[in-house]
């Protein structure tokens, strides 16, 4: 903090309206709004009747919320193995001193990650196309297993496997490249003793990389469920959530009762309970993960 | 890391084991990275098949190079690709200089000035980052409506700037502690103003944290979906993410128009993606784990 510098207190607050009020009108204001009319009926009309907590009690008997709700925890478990997993795996390889050419990795692996989620989501409905895809070609063409090609997404049992492929498979390399430069920061010398002491790699990277870079892990962590949680665009453009719900997540669910059914109460209920959950389980995962090292060190 | 257990296990067994070791970690690197890209190239080369050409053989090379997708796409009006472009442009651009702007002042202001309202505002821009930004998809459509801020050019210049602002606060703030009190002391000494301070000695000192934040957002604006969906219904106002999934729904069957239209929309981002990839990451990976 400065003391020796007082700035008139009107030019603060001349400086900081704008934004904080900006903030304040996109941010907290919604909130306020969606909390406010969770309590009625509002079929985006200009009818609003206060029905007490029946949005909230037909939100607990909703089986479709809580299933959309299951496939948000799925899409998160799914991407902490997928996407981190693979991305350690793939870092340890990376950083060998056998591995050539790592910043072409480098650039490519990063390339998916800045492309729209539309995008990504258009480019893997049509890999996973039933006639034009190249999935079913490779199947076809490549294996010769012409009985093992079929409509992917139409799949309602597995729906949720083939759509959090392409989530993954875009952000491993965002993960690479973060867990990439926690590992160089490591002093080399550790290393050096660890093969001294005659570690195998395997032992190397669980047992010394690993714990080293657990804060940089804890990150990707939360990055990882963080972003699932939120999962929409690509679900979007892919399924719409189908076939019939199989595929559904929660933001997608309180976008299709919100402007499909354009029942804006309980669409305002639904964010609510989005709002509630998530927090739930970014602040549990936290509060566990935190727990379980903690336990690790002692 | 790694390496030095593998140099020990390599010593220990043979020139071949070390080959093998070479190979596969190389071949393993090399289809994931690939993986990564085909999809662009796939996409570039297939864009200049005719849909007929196409829908025979997906994989293989044109063999007349015919750009009339592109034509067809960019020539039709109805298709609103230029137009989405513009908008996309323009709400990118226009949110950039403003959270750039705000994360500065707001960043500044928090990191060094004592005033009473200093940690009830760190508090809220910190509640900000936590807040689940999806949970307001509805919500922010109610309130805006209500306003009749629904369907305008400056609109999504809201959201993007509002999420845009925690993370920049809190990178221009950690960055601006780092820097030695004394050279405001001596602005101050000298009688330079508060503002004269800020934006002739402060701002050239935090270009790189402000272009970091700069970088983080420009990938965002541009590819930001959900909320220009909720919030632009007019299809003059379309940014590029919504133009290209109702050209989804124009052109369902025809995967080679499709594929022009999106390397269109991609093309900005590609083209400086790998110009400048070296930077965009770093910037990337620092607002990752500093935010």
């Amino acid at each position: 903090m400065l003391d020796s510098i007082r700035p008139k207190k009107s030019t603060i607050y001349l400086y900081l309206l704008i934004p904080v009020a900006l903030f304040v009108f996109t941010v907290f204001m919604p909130l306020v709004a969606a909390l406010f009319y969770s309590f009625f009926e509002w079929k985006s009309g200009p009818v609003k009747t206060f029905n007490g907590i029946t949005n909230y009690k037909l939100l607990f008997a909703d089986t479709t919320f809580w299933a959309s709700f299951g496939h948000n925890l799925y899409l998160v478990l799914a991407c902490i193995i997928g996407q981190i997993g693979i991305a350690f795996i793939l870092v340890l390889f990376a950083n060998s001193r056998l591995a050539r050419c790592q910043t072409i990795h480098r650039t490519f692996g990063f390339f998916p990650s800045t492309i729209s989620a539309v995008c990504i989501g258009m480019i893997w409905t049509m890999i996973y196309h039933n006639k034009y895809g190249i999935l079913n070609w490779f199947i076809i063409n490549v294996l010769g297993r012409p009985e093992l090609a079929q409509v992917w997404l139409n799949d309602s049992a597995h729906v949720m496997l083939y759509v959090s492929i392409p989530l993954i498979w875009q952000y491993i390399g965002y993960y690479m490249v973060i867990m990439f430069s926690a590992i160089a920061g490591i002093d080399k010398s550790i290393f050096e003793s660890a093969e001294i002491d005659g570690a195998n790699g395997y032992q190397t990277a669980i047992h010394i990389t690993l714990p080293l870079i657990r804060n940089t892990m804890l990150v990707c962590l939360t990055l990882c469920i963080a972003g699932n949680m939120k999962a929409f665009d690509n679900i979007y453009t892919m399924t719409r959530g189908g076939p019939g719900t199989a595929s559904m997540v929660m933001a997608m669910y309180g976008y299709k009762v919100s402007f499909e059914q354009t029942n804006l109460g309980y669409g305002s209920t639904i964010s609510v309970a989005i709002f509630v959950l998530s927090l739930a389980v970014i602040g549990g995962s936290q509060w566990l993960v935190k727990r379980a090292t903690r336990g690790l060190e002692a | 890391m790694q390496k030095k257990a593998e140099i020990t296990a390599v010593r220990q067994t043979s020139p071949v084991g070390k080959a093998v070791g070479t190979v596969l970690i190389n071949l393993v690197l090399w289809v994931f990275s690939l993986s990564c890209i085909f999809p662009l190239v796939w996409m570039l080369y297939s864009s200049f098949k005719e849909k007929r050409v196409f829908n025979a053989d997906i994989i293989g090379l044109p063999k007349v190079w015919d750009p009339v997708n592109y034509i067809k796409i960019l020539s039709n009006k109805d298709y609103h690709l230029w137009q989405s472009m513009w908008n996309s442009l323009r709400t990118t651009g226009l949110s950039i200089i403003m959270i750039v702007l705000f994360s500065f002042i707001v960043g500044y202001i928090l990191a060094r000035i004592r005033f009473k309202l200093n940690r009830p505002l760190y508090v809220m821009f910190l509640m900000g980052m936590l807040i689940p930004i999806h949970s307001l998809l509805v919500p922010i459509y109610v309130v805006f409506k209500n306003v009749n801020l629904l369907d305008k050019w400056y609109t999504l210049l809201f959201p993007y700037v509002s999420f845009g602002l925690p993370m920049g606060i809190f990178l221009t703030e950690g960055y601006v502690k780092g820097i030695p009190v004394a050279l405001e002391e001596a602005a101050s000494i000298d009688g330079a103003a508060f503002s004269r301070t800020l934006w002739t000695i402060i701002f050239p000192l935090c270009r790189p944290i402000l272009v970091t934040i700069a970088i983080i957002q420009i990938f965002g604006c541009w590819n930001e979906f959900s909320f220009a969906l909720v919030l632009m219904n007019d299809v003059n106002l379309q940014t590029v993410p919504l133009a290209l999934t109702q050209f989804k729904g124009q052109f369902a069957s025809d995967y080679p128009k499709q594929m022009a239209a999106m390397l269109i929309t991609m093309a900005p981002i590609v083209v400086m993606y790998f110009a400048f990839n070296g930077q965009i990451i770093k910037g990337m990976v620092a607002g990752a784990v500093k935010g």
